[in-house]
């Protein structure tokens, strides 16, 4: 059995997070991807610590299932290596740093291949004012799109999603885009299909702008109220949890309050409004009676908080650092973590695709090229 | 018949809260005539006497989690325990590409939509179920929301204040549902994509656990490969630098970085230090990570000198990565945002009014994109049994191929 994308040709022209990522993915879904690298090679092999021994690991973890080729692009004979290879596919990956070259532009490239679905990723949108950009800032997506105002604290230094989520959103509307315009073909033949971290950071976004169209009471869409502090989780004795009511009866909270020796919370009147709020503990009071739950917690363990939470009804898991989920007995189950072997540096841990597919199962064949490292093979040079 | 993309593709979309509702939303804004299943009596909260209430904020009563999480769609009720609805519900899905559901492993089979039984009545069928930890391990009978997802998975601790030893949680609570209804999305399009050569149906899982985490590759990646936990870095990149947001002389924030070796010798001629090129402490982007509190301390200053616009300007005319603090009121009308309808002001009925939400991210040059409002709960029960009556859309399994 092969992945659903097999047969599908797919050339990547792309660079950071967005693009290689989308491309990826395609590999993962089994079609056979070409990452095109300038002489320099992709931004991404560079990013990381030298101290902490990162060698590149964003590079090595987004482009797996991929054959790779560098081209000098000074030279004509570089620069037709790419056309001959993108005159061919079913599939560009191209994004916006790559549109210097006349010949390697969406519409040069739409016009020599019409078949072709070409996805374009740029750092703001395909149009307006701020339409050349390239997409390898994620940051300044972040800022801009306002998604940041979700950590820290207002007035205080930004503090940024640590995940690149601006880029990795890119690549994941880009590939389900790229997939629709693929249905599409036999319709209308090929196109070109644009995304970029900024606006899918605004879409992402999309429930806390309907929470500002003149809602029956405003304080913020329930699990994000802008005026909320920093959430770090629930402090137990020995670690953190997140912790919520959720629908309980009235007799399963009061059994809940006994086991965690705070029963006298039963007539405080901020718990009375907690419990009368179909938020629940995450409505706009549920953070102001966290201290008097921590109080309670910080005399059980978060083994001990998870078996009585959830025997009462209360819907409560672990607050994990990547060492604790890693080791979870669900992650270790579901097989989520694998190595990929790496030639010149041995296993590399990543996580298994996101997909289970009956029929048509995602795979890890190839781990990331080395820079040209398949250029005999794909190009014949 | 819609123009877009999925033209012809129709969706059974068996799903509540937000998961399931915002994958189904995306096919639809892609042209799938996605039909959301509710049943007869809404499921409600507390409190609410609309669909979907009870969550707030609410707009007239009805959550606005109901009504941003299920536009591009039809309406219809069935009652899945009556023999003759689920006999119509049967019929509908013999004229279904795409079955979608996000409930607990269980309620499948009690309700009459197995895989099982539903590839018998549709072989072509893509039949996608969203779960919170999986089908299986010790976890997969709990039930998975946003917030435990995100401090669940790890995503929190790589949110911090610089310095900080635990991480924070990313309070936009909707991002880890919607992130996990985006690779439903992709796994559903794959599998059409597939249908084609195969010409069959198949069975997909997803978990909110996979998908996540999937989002957080890179770092796992990272923390995988080296085996330690970073402290807080306030809004500088953990593998990049420079690549934070920087105080300016107007006391703004602005957000630069230098992720290449052209681009970082580009920001030393910007921010007007072109010695920085050659001092052997930022030779690399490696050096410069390791490196980084130094660097912050040299840059500081430099940025305070001058207000937000002008490093808007330098960085914008020497195309380097920037950004500046958005929002939603400027957001909401900035040209860029209009330019390419990254945000809509959708129209609904008497009850919702006009519902701000964000647009479709992805553009087509052939087969626009749409976004329309939200059915009410059953609003389109007489359209979709006078057509199902009429033997309208007979089974479509693959797309007849034709060539443009």
């Amino acid at each position: 059995m092969t992945g659903p994308l097999f047969g599908y040709k797919v050339v990547e022209l792309a660079e950071g997070v967005g693009g290689p990522y989308a491309a990826m993915q395609m590999g993962d879904a089994g079609a056979d991807v070409v990452k095109v690298e300038r002489a320099e090679g992709d931004r991404a092999r560079g990013w990381g610590s030298k101290t902490a021994g990162d060698y590149g690991i964003t590079f090595l973890v987004l482009n797996r299932n991929k054959r790779g080729v560098s081209v000098d692009l000074s030279t004509q004979a570089g620069v037709d290596a790419v056309k001959k290879l993108t005159d061919s596919a079913d599939v560009v990956i191209h994004d916006e740093g790559w549109s210097d070259h006349p010949d390697l532009s969406v519409d040069a490239i739409m016009a020599r291949n019409p078949q072709a679905v070409v996805l374009n990723i740029s750092e703001f949108g395909p149009e307006g004012p701020l339409a050349e950009y390239p997409p390898y800032g994620e940051l300044g997506a972040q800022m801009a799109s306002e998604a940041i105002m979700s950590l820290g604290v207002p007035g205080q230094p930004p503090v940024r999603i640590g995940v690149d989520l601006g880029t990795m959103y890119s690549g994941i509307y880009g590939l389900s885009a790229t997939c629709a315009a693929l249905i599409a073909r036999d319709r209308v033949g090929g196109q070109r299909v644009d995304v970029s971290p900024f606006g899918t950071l605004i879409a992402m976004r999309s429930t806390l702008w309907a929470a500002l169209s003149n809602p029956d009471e405003w304080w913020g869409f329930h699990l994000d109220s802008y005026m909320k502090p920093p959430d770090m989780g629930y402090h137990t004795k020995d670690g953190a949890v997140s912790f919520t009511l959720g629908r309980m009866t009235r007799e399963q909270r009061d059994e809940l309050y006994k086991d965690f020796q705070m029963e006298w919370v039963k007539d405080d009147p901020m718990f009375q409004l907690v419990d009368t709020d179909p938020a629940g503990s995450g409505s706009r009071y549920g953070w102001k009676v966290k201290p008097v739950w921590e109080k309670a917690f910080s005399k059980f363990s978060t083994a001990e908080v998870l078996e009585i939470g959830r025997r009462h009804g209360a819907t409560t898991f672990e607050k994990n650092n990547y060492a604790q989920m890693v080791e979870h007995p669900q992650v270790k189950h579901v097989g989520m973590v694998t190595t990929v072997e790496q030639p010149g540096l041995g296993p590399v841990g990543q996580l298994i695709p996101p997909w289970d597919f009956s029929e048509t199962p995602a795979e890890i064949r190839l781990p990331a090229p080395r820079l040209g490292e398949h250029n005999a093979e794909v190009l014949g040079a | 018949m819609s123009e877009g993309p999925l033209a012809g593709i129709r969706v059974f979309d068996m799903t509540l809260a937000m998961v399931g509702p915002w994958c189904a939303m995306n096919l639809g804004a892609m042209g799938a005539d996605v039909i959301h299943i509710e049943p007869p009596q809404p499921r409600t909260m507390p409190g609410a006497d609309r669909p979907g209430g009870g969550v707030p904020p609410s707009i007239n009563g009805t959550s606005i989690g109901y009504i941003s999480w299920n536009m591009n769609k039809r309406g219809l009720t069935l009652d899945m325990k009556s023999q003759e609805d689920r006999a119509n519900a049967y019929e509908l899905l013999k004229t279904c590409d795409v079955f979608l559901m996000n409930m607990r492993p269980d309620v499948a089979g009690r309700l009459g939509v197995d895989y099982e039984t539903l590839s018998k009545i549709n072989p072509g069928i893509v039949y996608c179920t969203v779960t919170g930890w999986g089908q299986d391990g010790p976890m997969r009978e709990l039930p998975g929301a946003d917030g435990q997802i995100n401090h669940f998975t790890g995503m929190s601790t790589t949110n911090g204040v610089e310095g900080a030893t635990e991480g924070e949680l990313y309070r936009h609570s909707t991002q880890m549902d919607a992130s996990t209804g985006n690779y439903a999305t992709q796994a559903i399009l794959l599998a059409l994509v597939g249908r084609k050569r195969t010409g069959k149906g198949q069975r997909i899982d997803i978990s909110m656990l996979r998908a996540t985490t999937h989002l957080q590759s890179a770092r796992i990646g990272e923390y995988l490969a080296r085996k330690t936990i970073n402290p807080g870095l306030g809004s500088a990149a953990q593998v990049v630098a420079p690549d934070r947001a920087f105080e300016t002389g107007d006391t703004r924030q602005v957000a630069v970085a230098a992720t290449s070796e052209a681009e970082w010798a580009t920001f030393c001629d910007v921010v007007g230090m072109p010695e920085l090129k050659t001092d052997p402490r930022f030779a690399t982007n490696a050096d410069r990570v390791d490196h980084r509190s130094e660097l912050h301390a040299i840059l500081e200053p430099r940025f305070k000198e001058f207000p937000l616009d002008y490093w808007v300007l330098q960085f914008r005319r020497n195309k380097l990565p920037y950004g500046w603090p958005m929002r939603w009121d400027e957001l909401r009308y900035h040209e860029q945002v209009r330019a390419n309808g990254y945000i809509n002001l959708v129209p609904s009925n008497a009850f919702w009014g006009e519902v701000w939400t964000g647009g479709a991210p992805y553009h087509f040059s052939k087969t626009p994109t749409t976004w329309f409002t939200t059915p009410e709960i059953g609003e389109h029960n007489e359209d979709i049994l006078r057509e199902l009556a009429a033997g309208r859309g007979a089974a479509t399994p693959a797309p007849a191929k034709q060539e443009a």
